[in-house]
């Protein structure tokens, strides 16, 4: 990709408010077409709304009680709630259910499946905040980085299923570093539903410790920031390895990790989420962007060490050199683009202006899998189809409650659909002293057969 | 140009006909479908179809490849309406065709035809978005109530007149002088794409029975020597074989007949009669034999299953093979299952399933067919007539068992229509996937 195709930030923040009243499909598309400084950014916005999408499918499944989850309407644009068909409702479920499932195992390893509050109480009560304790009777934070995070609601319902333990439980919470990126546009509107909805804010925790950044796009609080920043950028920045303290290649000479994406904490345990975002961009730019974050939890990759992650003011304590952190990937895409249903999928996207574009090269179960090998992911990597994840991961009664909240009409079109999306998720436990933070990702059943 | 013509020319150009006119139409609808029995005789030819689904343009597809009405005899097995955008347009196109050629068309009714499912899968939202209200919906919803829950297709030919030139690329079981042609399968083109044959009837000059279309022993006494035990058939699909152990292997002359339901079998269901005996006039109930008729699957398994749609059963080729044989069937048709082919036979033959809405939902790519079932001319065109068991065997003087020889069976396999694209409402997206 040539510089010049890289978006400046600053334009792309200065555009955001526009894009609030676009609408999506072939139509519109068409009547954008003739701007052509629009011409990569008319895609954005295509990219853009596919979240939107998203948010209004997630709202579905919550309404007909397949997900639970109080921040689904408020983070929803109003006036979109649709009731979407069932097999759109079961893929939703499945989809959420199964990162869920993920995170909590990378957050609890010891804990049952989707339910936390089981959880065997430990060690002393304490207090919710983090004051008096000693740093090492709380857990080492955990972090979490999602990519094209949009309106997705897995921050609210962490951080509100961490205030209710601490209420609830005695023993310590495990602190949880949440950090969406997403176009200036989608981080602004996102800000602008948390300002608007008091149980967004509450779920946010004291309101003193949340900063908004002029420009209303960024977010920070102790446990969640909110990044304006187009992916791009950080693959731009990929090939000069990102140096947590020192220059961020030669364009960007001001530009440091704890400036680019504060609060970034490079020595912690971390997972990377890529729910549908990655396969949007150019197969070299969604390969960099992971490469980017690789690189950053790298403690091999430059020089200057941990600094960059006070901001989050967490406990990277640095006393001789930090290890490598452990650091996993999930990704939720489609795959199987070459059959009859895969290029209808690319057919009808693509009348949408939607382009899948790293679909073919990452096509297989398999191809996933070495993909997330190739980027270093070497303790285990793992993909399952959203057919398989229904029949395998989700329990027997569960599998009843769902398939009871409607009937579905025919099953060789859901089998269809849903083997053509996957989950794929890779580890790797990092340097240092022998780690098991993916312990609970290892015994997890991945899909073996391949087409 | 009467008003039912010129609402089919409406229709027929995808627009829509005055709410007062759907009405008086689902009123004369349900006069001429109260009349008919759970259970409906066709005589062949007969085109069977599969699922619509409110394809409309790809109903259209359909006249075109498998001819047009009345020129053609249709048999649709139900799921007009839901999932596609049109299913107005098509389901009233299709009773209009009904009220104005009642014995060219018969329609009866699948699991979409429903007011619980329709509220579900899109028919209602589209009577709303469309007429601004419920009331058509209520129109329909009543017709439903009165469509057949099956048919019975009855003359069908056991071999095919050979359809014209073959695709270089056709692949055949190869023809001989002493064979017939059993199936054909042929693309929108009219070409042929495959074709597979299996030994002729063997005949002795027996009597022809002179009162053959009424005497149902007539049938299967004209039973043939077996000569075809050292000749095996070229391809098996042969009906009810397996289930006649005792079987020396005599053959009635005729096909059984051929019963078409939306889903399949019930447990509760063990002869055709059985059907015949539900009070069908209501909406489609939550389980027991109506319910089953309409949703159950054929399955690899033995026996009955839980079906993973919530209703209906899962049944195998036992269950089809013994019904096949108790019932003088030869084959049963039915729809309800997405097919990528168009169409699967399964149980050596015993049963089809025919799908008949291409890229269904716009998103799932699969092509779509359609079955005919020839008229056997051998009787000089006289259709055995009965009240469903034509071909019936009495159990024959020396015991033996008929085996009834399934119908040539030629499949007309479509896409998706070219316009549909072009035909897609703009403001909805075209179809959902996870973004």
């Amino acid at each position: 990709m040539s510089a010049s195709q890289i978006p400046n930030l600053n334009t792309l923040r200065r555009g955001g408010a526009r894009l609030r009243g676009r609408g999506r499909g072939g139509g519109e598309l068409g009547s954008d077409a003739p701007s052509r400084r629009g011409g990569s950014s008319t895609k954005d916005r295509v990219v853009q709304g596919t979240d939107n999408d998203a948010s209004v499918s997630r709202l579905s499944a919550v309404n007909l009680g397949y997900l639970d989850d109080p921040f689904a309407s408020a983070l929803t644009p109003p006036g979109q709630e649709t009731r979407r068909l069932p097999i759109i409702n079961r893929g939703t479920y499945v989809r959420t259910t199964t990162i869920d499932h993920l995170l909590t195992q990378f957050l609890h390893p010891s804990t049952t499946p989707h339910r936390p509050d089981t959880d065997t109480p430990q060690r002393t009560p304490t207090t919710p905040t983090k004051s008096t304790i000693p740093t090492l009777l709380r857990p080492k934070p955990k972090q979490i980085i999602s990519l094209g995070a949009g309106s997705d609601t897995r921050i609210f319902r962490l951080l509100a299923q961490t205030q209710t333990q601490t209420q609830t439980q005695p023993h310590p919470e495990q602190t949880i570093i949440y950090h969406e990126l997403d176009f200036p546009s989608n981080t602004a509107s996102k800000i602008r539903a948390i300002r608007a909805v008091p149980h967004l804010q509450r779920a946010l925790g004291d309101p003193q410790t949340v900063t908004i950044s002029p420009a209303a796009d960024a977010l920070h609080t102790p446990h969640y920031h909110l990044h304006p920043i187009d992916l791009r950028q950080l693959a731009a920045l990929a090939s000069s390895p990102p140096s947590r303290k020192g220059d961020l290649g030669n364009e960007g000479a001001d530009l440091r990790l704890d400036t680019l994406l504060p609060g970034l904490d490079p020595t912690l345990p971390t997972v990377l989420i890529s729910e549908c975002c990655l396969i949007y961009l150019e197969p070299e730019e969604a390969r960099r962007v992971v490469e980017f974050f690789v690189g950053v939890f790298d403690a091999s990759v430059g020089e200057g060490k941990a600094e960059a992650g006070a901001g989050a003011g967490s406990g990277a304590g640095a006393d001789g050199p930090p290890p490598t952190p452990p650091l996993g990937i999930i990704l939720y895409e489609p795959i199987r683009p070459d059959d009859a249903f895969g290029r209808t999928m690319v057919a009808n996207l693509a009348t949408r202006g939607i382009q899948l574009q790293t679909l073919h090269r990452y096509a297989s179960l398999a191809a996933q899998r070495a993909r997330l090998r190739a980027h270093g992911f070497v303790d285990g990597q793992a993909a399952a189809d959203v057919d398989f994840l229904w029949e395998r991961w989700v329990a027997e009664g569960e599998k009843e409650r769902v398939a009871g909240l409607e009937m579905l009409d025919e099953m060789e079109e859901w089998r269809l659909l849903a083997r053509h999306y996957c989950v794929a998720w890779g580890w790797r436990e990092g340097g240092g002293r022998q780690q098991h933070v993916f312990e609970g990702w290892r015994g997890l059943e991945g899909q073996q057969d391949e087409d | 140009m009467s008003d039912l013509d010129r609402a089919i020319a409406q229709l027929r150009a995808c627009r829509l006909i005055p709410e007062s006119q759907v009405r008086e139409l689902c009123y004369k609808a349900r006069e001429l479908l109260i009349e008919e029995g759970n259970v409906v005789c066709v005589d062949a030819p007969v085109t069977i179809c599969g699922d619509i689904h409110g394809q409309f343009h790809d109903l259209m597809e359909l006249f075109r490849v498998g001819g047009d009405v009345p020129d053609t005899n249709y048999l649709f097995m139900g799921d007009f309406v839901d999932r596609g955008f049109y299913s107005l347009e098509s389901f009233l196109l299709l009773l209009c065709l009904k009220v104005r050629y009642p014995d060219r068309i018969t329609l009866i009714r699948g699991n979409h035809e429903s007011r619980q499912i329709t509220t579900v899968y899109g028919f209602y939202d589209e009577c709303i978005r469309k007429y601004g209200s419920a009331n058509v919906w209520r129109y329909c919803c009543e017709v439903f109530d009165y469509l057949a829950l099956g048919a019975l297709v009855l003359g069908a030919s056991s071999g095919l007149e050979p359809t014209g030139p073959a695709l270089e690329t056709t692949s055949s079981t190869m023809s001989l002088d002493d064979s017939e042609l059993e199936t054909e399968v042929l693309n929108s083109r009219g070409e042929v794409t495959m074709s597979s044959y299996r030994p002729k009837q063997p005949r002795t000059d027996s009597p022809l029975l002179p009162s053959l279309s009424q005497d149902k022993s007539a049938t299967s006494s004209t039973t043939q020597t077996p000569a075809s035990s050292s000749m095996p058939p070229l391809r098996s699909g042969w009906a009810g074989t397996g289930a006649t152990g005792d079987s020396s292997g005599s053959y009635a002359t005729g096909t059984g007949a051929v019963l078409c339901v939306h889903g399949g079998l019930s447990p509760l269901i063990d002869s055709v009669d059985k059907i015949r005996l539900i009070d069908r006039k209501q909406e489609v109930p939550h389980e027991g034999a109506m319910c089953d008729l309409l949703w159950s699957d054929p399955d690899e398994i033995d026996g009955w299953g839980l079906s993973p749609r919530g209703a209906g059963f899962l049944f195998g080729g036992d269950i089809v093979k013994h019904f096949n044989y108790k019932n003088d069937l030869s084959l049963i048709a039915r729809a309800h299952q997405l097919v990528m082919e168009g169409y699967k036979e399964m149980f050596d033959g015993g049963i089809v399933t025919v799908w008949s809405a291409p890229n269904y939902c716009y998103r799932c790519g699969n092509v779509a067919s359609i079955l005919e079932l020839g008229e056997d001319a051998s009787n000089g065109g006289t259709v055995a007539r009965s009240n469903g068991d034509y071909g019936r065997s009495t159990g024959g003087a020396a015991g033996a068992a008929a085996v009834t020889r399934s119908p040539g069976r030629r499949y007309r396999v479509f896409e998706a229509a070219a316009q549909d694209t072009r035909g897609m409402p703009a403001k909805k997206p075209v179809a959902d996937y996870f973004l």
